[in-house]
């Protein structure tokens, strides 16, 4: 079966206090899975491995077939980001965040329309995309910002806490839409609503102090509840 | 996937327009700029103009300090709203990051010189006449050399708690043998010529340039990704 996260014993460390010890884990392609733990579990700290942006002290990482250190780039084109901060300037509009990251990704502009329509329109943000981000509410910044991740069509989608700061109609179509591409596309989500996770989950990792306690099946996490 | 030089250019935009709409760094650069000038030519003036060496000197003085104020929140800002994690994990070399910064802050100091070098030639009461070419070669390559070193004075400085103590400690030092060639090549232009012909400096200025370019945008990589 093909991979889309393949890691054997990553490390990474901040200091003196080691926040992934050995982790080994695969996820396949296509379907969602959870990686789930409390705060300081390494949650973050792996998904920000996953996403290049930080440097493992050891061990092996593979994502999409790509390695993180040596293809960067590769990894980047394929992934999409959804953090707990939107990643938007907020003197820029909208249709401006979206069009300048647009040009990192170097989209090209009749595919770029497309996309902002169809996401736009899916997200409920068609009538917001003028306004700069500063003088939108917190919500519908989260919109926008799963908005920008999706503008690229990233085959691998990694999401930190996507729910927190959506308004329950909001969240229920961002569900929908990762019902939807469930097949399509290699969804990583991370959250502490265990309801939503187990929902929406294929199967599932937990990570306690660094370290990898459980994995498998949802059904298997949905009976340690 | 884009090329490195287009998304510098992406990069260097959407900062001019975002500072555009904001003002108050641009404002406040000139502000000090403004009051730098009128402290120092009623302090030196003396039988109506500043000697011109001096004048030289306190010419890139002023730019090299009114940098600070435009150079020290290049990456500050990106760090502290999270959307430097949006620059890193888009597929762009990370080298156009660092380009991108450096025609931002190339611009954002050429406005402010803009309105600066005519009021310093009135105030200083000296002309920059003598050779309009080298003048506005020195002012381009002399921006770039301090932006290039103030938007990686100001990468380094991101992950540390005290940011303003730190970045004149990286930036000082770094940008003072760029800025001892730029006062020397002024001094030229507005006094005439020196002991070492000013082609020769010029050159040297290049250098510094092309090193400072070079060196900081092959390690920047290192800044971007902890």
């Amino acid at each position: 079966m093909i991979k889309a996260i393949e890691t054997k014993e990553l490390t990474r460390r901040y200091g003196y206090r080691v926040a992934l010890k050995k982790v080994s884990l695969e996820f396949t392609v296509g379907g969602i899975h959870g990686l789930f733990g409390a705060n300081g579990a390494g949650k973050t700290t792996l998904m920000r491995i996953i996403s290049t942006l930080l440097r493992p002290h050891g061990g092996f990482i593979s994502v999409m077939g790509y390695d993180p250190q040596e293809e960067p780039e590769e990894v980047k084109q394929r992934i999409g980001l959804i953090g707990d901060k939107p990643l938007l300037y907020q003197e820029l509009s909208g249709i401006e965040n979206l069009q300048f990251y647009s040009k990192l990704y170097g989209l090209a502009e009749d595919h770029f329309k497309k996309q902002v329509n169809e996401l736009a329109e899916r997200f409920g943000f068609t009538t917001w995309l003028e306004e700069p981000v500063k003088n939108l509410s917190s919500g519908l910044r989260k919109r926008l910002d799963i908005v920008r991740s999706l503008i690229h069509d990233p085959m691998l989608l990694l999401l930190d806490e996507p729910f927190s700061g959506l308004d329950k109609d909001s969240s229920e179509v961002f569900r929908d839409y990762l019902e939807e591409k469930r097949q399509a596309r290699t969804t990583i989500l991370t959250t502490h609503n265990l309801a939503i996770g187990s929902e929406l989950c294929d199967d599932y990792v937990t990570l306690r102090k660094g370290l990898v306690v459980g994995q498998g099946p949802i059904a298997d996490f949905e009976q340690t509840l | 996937m884009t090329s490195g030089l287009s998304a510098a250019l992406a990069i260097a935009k959407k900062d001019i327009v975002t500072q555009l709409r904001k003002k108050f760094e641009i404002f406040s650069m000139f502000l000090f700029a403004l009051s730098a000038v009128l402290a120092f030519s009623f302090a030196l003036v003396s039988q109506g103009t500043i000697p011109e060496d001096v004048g030289s000197a306190m010419l890139w003085v002023i730019i090299f300090f009114t940098g600070m104020f435009g150079f020290a929140p290049i990456f500050l800002s990106e760090s502290e709203t999270g959307t430097l994690r949006g620059l890193a994990s888009a597929p762009i070399p990370a080298w156009s990051v660092y380009v991108g910064k450096v025609i931002y802050g190339f611009v954002l100091m050429g406005i402010v010189q803009i309105f600066l070098v005519p009021i310093i030639a009135v105030m200083f009461g000296f002309s920059f006449l003598n050779d309009i070419p080298l003048t506005i070669a020195t002012l381009v390559v002399g921006t770039l050399d301090l932006a290039a070193v103030g938007s990686m004075a100001s990468a380094l400085t991101m992950p540390s708690e005290s940011k303003a103590t730190i970045f004149p400690l990286v930036y000082f030092p770094t940008a003072i043998s760029g800025l001892m060639l730029l006062i020397e090549i002024t001094k030229i232009i507005v006094i005439g010529p020196g002991l070492i012909p000013v082609m020769v400096i010029f050159q040297l200025l290049l250098a510094h340039l092309l090193a400072m370019l070079t060196l900081s945008a092959s390690i920047f990589h290192f800044a971007l990704t902890p």
